[in-house]
């Protein structure tokens, strides 16, 4: 089959797919952003992996799914991922808990938000992972990088989990809060709840694989989900079963679907 | 008297809304949510309006509108869906395809690859922001370029700094027409392209329905979820129109009675 993979990045992750899915007797392209043209161009490929969640590979996706090309992971969903209020629904809608979150200009939430409603987290809107966020402990802190509209995640304070899915196999380690999937976790044995949670997440939306950034409340020992993603790097992985191969024969057999 | 909730932005409240306003200062209580005053809890959902109509395409307007639809019944005009669709030409432009809309062919490129056909207009990518076209027009060796200086900014000056752009087939034609939407309502205008006379309301004029936009204006509006809206058109050569800009919120001030119209179809489509 001719399989395009959608892709900030093209290593790591990214490559051992294409490697092993070449391996397997595929003809596989990477687009990256310096060579994706989202246009009829696209339409020789039989399916699409979307990899990464960057605007451009979402509307590549949009355009493919129009085109009746079938895009792994469902492209609507990647991008429910990546706005922040969209994902704050899919927590919610899947019966999780979350984060309250708030919007409105630095001005307004100066004057609005009561001390002891601090501390939160300013995150951009779009986005997913640690990139550009930052702890927000008093009013002092807010700034709004375009002078536009800032989220707000209000703070939970608890122990945070990286917690990763490959179909029915869950693998949650102990992270450092506001660290990306990059960062160093700290194995921990698995509570229960973690692997509910998780799969409760997974089976609602028919995932084939993700993860989600989970904190446990201290205040309350609740779950809170605050960061899902749709295509991890999976570089903590360390379970049972190979990521690669995993993930590819899932979206395959994903694929043989449609 | 109705509830009515008016979703702005403070350029659309100064420049757009004020014969609305006006008109329905006797019809409608109105409560402004405007975007650079309101603090968006989206732990709140206490609204008691019987509907709220929509007049910016911003961040924070876009998610009230969010939380309005999920999280209540009260009719929202229009949805915070077809708005964000509206804005993203490039969505837009593949789902009207999709549906069978005949659009003008579209490439969205990373600058400096030129899109699979020759005259072309630059578009900003999402046309989000309260400014007008500026056209940058180039014409040589019998090719035929515009630039949206908006698309220009927005891909290399702007906070996105995405290095991409929009680009649409050029249809040449020698009017451009305008439907605007209310509702079931179609009103139908003219006018010499902007590329041509950017004073397009110079040569505006009122025309009688054409059958063939009403279909295709109504098919759109349905596939997008726009109850209020306008939508431009251009017809080449050979007589086939294309359907080139779906606006979720037009200027109804350049129709006769236009804030009555719309005041008049909203206070209908109220829950009460």
């Amino acid at each position: 089959m001719k399989i395009g993979i959608l892709s900030k990045r093209n290593k790591m992750f990214t490559a051992e797919m294409k490697k092993y899915l070449e391996s397997e007797g595929h003809i596989v392209e990477l687009y990256t952003l310096e060579n994706l043209n989202i246009n009829q161009s696209l339409l020789k490929n039989d399916f699409y992996v979307l990899k990464s969640k960057h605007m451009f590979f979402l509307y590549a996706g949009y355009f493919l799914d129009g085109n009746r090309i079938p895009v792994i992971p469902n492209v609507n969903l990647s991008y429910k991922h990546k706005n922040r209020i969209e994902a704050h629904y899919l927590i919610k809608q899947a019966g999780l808990l979350g984060p309250n979150i708030y919007m409105g200009m630095n001005d307004i939430l100066k004057a609005k938000l009561k001390k002891q409603d601090y501390p939160f987290i300013q995150k951009p809107l779009m986005g997913s992972g640690s990139a550009g966020i930052k702890l927000i402990s008093s009013s002092k802190d807010l700034k709004s990088k375009d002078g536009g509209v800032i989220y707000l995640e209000k703070f939970i304070q608890g122990v945070h989990y990286l917690s990763y899915f490959i179909g029915d196999k869950v693998c949650v380690y102990e992270k450092t809060p506001l660290s990306n999937e990059h960062s160093q976790v700290k194995a921990i044995e698995m509570t229960q709840d973690l692997i509910d949670i998780t799969l409760q997440w997974k089976n609602y939306y028919n995932m084939l694989f993700g993860h989600l950034d989970i904190v446990r409340d201290e205040k309350t020992n609740k779950l809170n989900v605050v960061d899902p993603g749709p295509f991890p790097e999976f570089i903590h992985w360390n379970c049972s079963v190979d990521p690669v191969k995993e993930v590819c024969r899932l979206i395959l057999n994903e694929y043989a679907k449609f | 008297m109705i509830t009515l909730g008016l979703i702005i932005d403070e350029y659309h409240l100064e420049k757009k809304a004020l014969e609305f306003m006006k008109y329905m200062q006797d019809k409608a209580k109105i409560n402004l949510y405007v975007e650079e005053r309101y603090l968006l809890d989206f732990s709140n959902v206490n609204f008691k309006e019987d509907i709220f109509v929509v007049k910016a395409k911003g961040d924070l307007v876009i998610n009230l509108a969010k939380l309005i639809d999920r999280e209540t019944h009260i009719p929202i005009i229009n949805s915070p869906m077809s708005i964000w669709l509206c804005y993203n030409r490039f969505l837009n432009s593949t789902l009207l395809k999709k549906i069978g809309i005949r659009v003008p062919d579209f490439s969205l490129n990373p600058i400096g690859v030129e899109p699979p056909f020759k005259n072309y207009i630059v578009k900003n990518i999402r046309d989000q922001r309260n400014y007008a076209f500026t056209p940058l027009i180039k014409e040589e060796e019998g090719l035929f370029n515009v630039q949206d200086e908006r698309a220009l900014i927005e891909a290399q000056g702007g906070k996105e700094n995405y290095q991409y752009l929009y680009y649409q087939q050029f249809i040449n034609s020698e009017w451009e027409y305008k439907v605007y939407c209310i509702g079931e309502d179609l009103f139908f205008y003219k006018q010499i392209p902007v590329l041509i006379n950017p004073d397009k309301m110079k040569s505006r004029k009122e025309i009688k329905e054409i059958p063939e936009l009403s279909e295709i204006a109504f098919k759109a509006l349905k596939a997008v979820g726009l109850k209020i809206a306008s939508i431009d058109f251009l017809q080449s050569e050979n007589g086939e129109f294309y359907l080139t800009d779906i606006n979720s919120s037009p200027n109804f001030d350049y129709i006769q009675n236009g804030a009555k119209k719309v005041g008049d179809y909203l206070i209908r489509m109220a829950k009460v």
